[in-house]
């Protein structure tokens, strides 16, 4: 395919085109930039990270909790799911009416899988018990509730 | 020779199209706003383009003791290639783009989903903590509806049955446009796009009320213009793959040329971004993060087996 | 033109894997596998698997990778971490297996230069993965579904918090 070498090469001098300018536009503000010439520029809350006024406590290697994480995987299984398709439907006439059916069970079983986790809180956010702590914290939390606490209730930033 | 020509004019435009989009949102929205907005540097205002170039261009190179210089430098660049690269396989009248790659809209994805590193890399390297809340946000955020995204467009790849631009514009001839018969696409795939580029009503990734600026709290200078091209070039992205995909690209009546029907199309989806802005306010991250896995997520999967359903009952 | 091409982003990837292998801080080490990938990518294209190229970058650049980015980015593993991998980089335990890949590489390149690989430019095109994926192979995809759908319930009951007594308050 002599075409397809063709556009190879434009997208690759595209690419390196690209990159120059990008290069050249840091570059210049680089050399063009505003420097601090002494002492009396000098702020020694520049080398602190900002947090709005707030002197910071420890740095920022925090850990952060689950949901984030299941959602990246949730994205990769469900990337992994749209490439099948990609396949497909780029091939939909020729495979007709079996290559449909074929595809309607592959999207069923991955919808069974979708309806499956909403079913069990997976994809909510945030404050919903279910969620947060799973099947066995919840029974901890459901015989908590008989004994009133506000601990569980502490509303957490995402 | 015709492509360095073309590759010249492209980047040209496209990146005084995003200094120039600056100077129209902020009057647009002054519009919309019932103020003025810069109205003051030369014509109509537009000299503030200038101005604001040679400022940001002089502001000091400067990257913080505690962040990891290396990422730190190179995240901002990621998201400015990327929209770039991705403008490569936009076809902007007959027979011109960049390249014409029989995977077009593969690549289009591809670059969109790699734009995401640079969000992710300037919140870690920043090591700030409200820049790696923030980064997090917009990671999580971009993959969600990066799922749905490619699922939208698989509609019109289906009724084309090619994954070239071209071919699905010129598909639009004897189609129609493809926003009457793929309209639940063509939503699912412009609220994608909002929040792949991370644009109002979607920007919780910089929502400055309760992460400072979110992943870019650290940045200044050039470094932070270029987060700041990449977004308005990512608008200009969206609107053009729109204008391609669903609106029939270069395709218009005979008395003005193609590309000028490309242009006028692409700028009306521009404007229709900033209106967002201006009219829509933001949701909450759990809301935002819901909406998509519940809603646009099921809705596209349906789109795509309700139109293959239909054009298999039209063929038999 | 093309020749050069491929040496080029062959080179790019051998050197940005090896890179990958070698650098100690694990963020660096990740954005060299992401160039290796796409520059695998871009040979893909050009032995004429186009699907395959573009594959590689939405799925294993733009989506693998991008999980492993967020994994580094919320357990934050800093200093620690970087010390121990330098240790273990430092430390002899890497000669066996690097000894071992040497062997495969000589018998790799012996058959190669038989003439038993040699170069294949047989250009298959996105329709036609389709078309086999949704015809001869059609068992083979939903077996796939299975297997996705699998990680799916498997990585939702592995990741979520059962233990919530042991999270320390914050």
């Amino acid at each position: 395919m002599t075409g397809d070498s063709e556009n190879l090469a434009a997208l690759v001098i595209y690419f390196l085109v690209v990159l120059g300018l990008v290069a050249l536009i840091l570059l210049i503000s680089h050399f063009l930039g505003h420097r601090r010439q002494d002492a009396k520029d000098y702020h020694p809350a520049l080398n602190e990270p900002f947090e709005s006024g707030v002197v910071s406590v420890g740095d920022a290697r925090l850990r952060f909790s689950a949901p984030f994480f299941l959602v990246a995987i949730f994205f990769v299984i469900f990337d992994l799911e749209v490439v099948f398709l990609f396949a497909w439907v780029i091939g939909f006439e020729e495979s007709g009416m079996p290559g449909f059916i074929e595809a309607l069970v592959f999207i069923l079983i991955l919808l069974a899988g979708l309806a499956y986790l909403w079913k069990l809180g997976a994809l909510d956010w945030g404050q919903n018990p279910k969620r947060r702590l799973g099947r066995v914290a919840m029974l901890a939390a459901e015989k908590a509730a008989s004994a009133p606490t506000r601990d569980e209730n502490t509303p957490e930033t995402l | 020779m015709n492509t360095a020509i073309l590759i010249a004019t492209v980047l040209i435009c496209l990146l005084s199209l995003a200094a120039l989009l600056i100077w129209l949102e902020r009057r647009l929205l002054g519009i919309w706003q019932d103020r003025l907005g810069p109205n003051r540097v030369g014509f109509l205002g537009l000299g503030q383009v200038v101005a604001d170039m040679i400022k940001i261009f002089t502001k000091e190179d400067w990257i913080p003791p505690f962040a990891d210089k290396g990422i730190f430098i190179l995240a901002p660049t990621i998201v400015v290639i990327a929209m770039l690269m991705a403008f490569a396989v936009v076809p902007f009248a007959p027979d011109t783009s960049i390249s014409n790659l029989n995977i077009g809209l593969l690549f289009f994805l591809a670059m969109s989903s790699l734009a995401a590193y640079s969000v992710m890399l300037g919140g870690y390297a920043s090591n700030n903590k409200y820049a790696l809340l923030g980064s997090l946000r917009a990671a999580a955020q971009t993959v969600s509806y990066e799922v749905f995204m490619g699922l939208s467009l698989m509609g019109v790849v289906l009724l084309t049955g090619s994954f070239n631009m071209s071919d699905i514009v010129l598909a639009q001839k004897e189609h129609g446009w493809f926003v009457f018969s793929q309209f639940v696409g063509f939503i699912v795939f412009l609220v994608a796009g909002i929040a792949e580029s991370h644009r109002l009503p979607f920007d919780l990734p910089e929502a400055e009320h309760e992460i400072v600026a979110g992943f870019h709290t650290e940045y200044s200078g050039m470094k932070f213009g270029l987060f700041f091209i990449g977004e308005y070039l990512g608008v200009a992205l969206i609107s053009a793959v729109i204008t391609t995909l669903f609106f029939g690209g270069w395709l218009g009546p005979e008395f003005m040329p193609p590309l000028f029907w490309f242009c006028l199309k692409t700028f009306i989806f521009i404007c229709f971004f900033v209106l967002l802005r201006a009219a829509v306010p933001r949701p909450r991250y759990d809301q935002l993060m819901m909406f998509g896995w519940k809603v646009m997520l099921p809705i596209s999967l349906l789109n795509l087996l309700i139109t293959a359903a239909l054009t298999l009952a039209r063929a038999s | 033109m093309t020749v050069l091409l491929f040496y080029v982003a062959a080179a790019v990837a051998i050197v940005a894997t090896l890179l990958t292998i070698t650098r100690t801080n694990i963020a660096h080490a990740l954005l060299y596998l992401v160039v290796s990938l796409l520059s695998i990518a871009v040979i893909f294209y050009m032995i004429g698997a186009p699907l395959a190229g573009a594959l590689e970058v939405i799925v294993y650049a733009g989506a693998i990778m991008v999980l492993f980015v967020f994994v580094i980015m919320m357990l934050n593993a800093g200093k620690p971490t970087e010390d121990q991998e330098r240790a273990w980089l430092a430390n002899t335990s890497w000669r066996g297996p690097a000894l071992l890949c040497a062997i495969l590489l000589a018998e790799m390149l012996t058959l190669l230069s038989g003439g038993i690989g040699g170069h294949v430019s047989t250009h298959v095109s996105a329709k036609e993965v389709g078309i086999l994926l949704y015809g001869p192979y059609l068992l083979a995809v939903e077996l796939a579904s299975m297997l996705l759908l699998a990680g799916l319930i498997g990585a939702y009951h592995l990741g979520r918090e059962d233990n919530v007594e042991e999270r320390p308050k914050s």
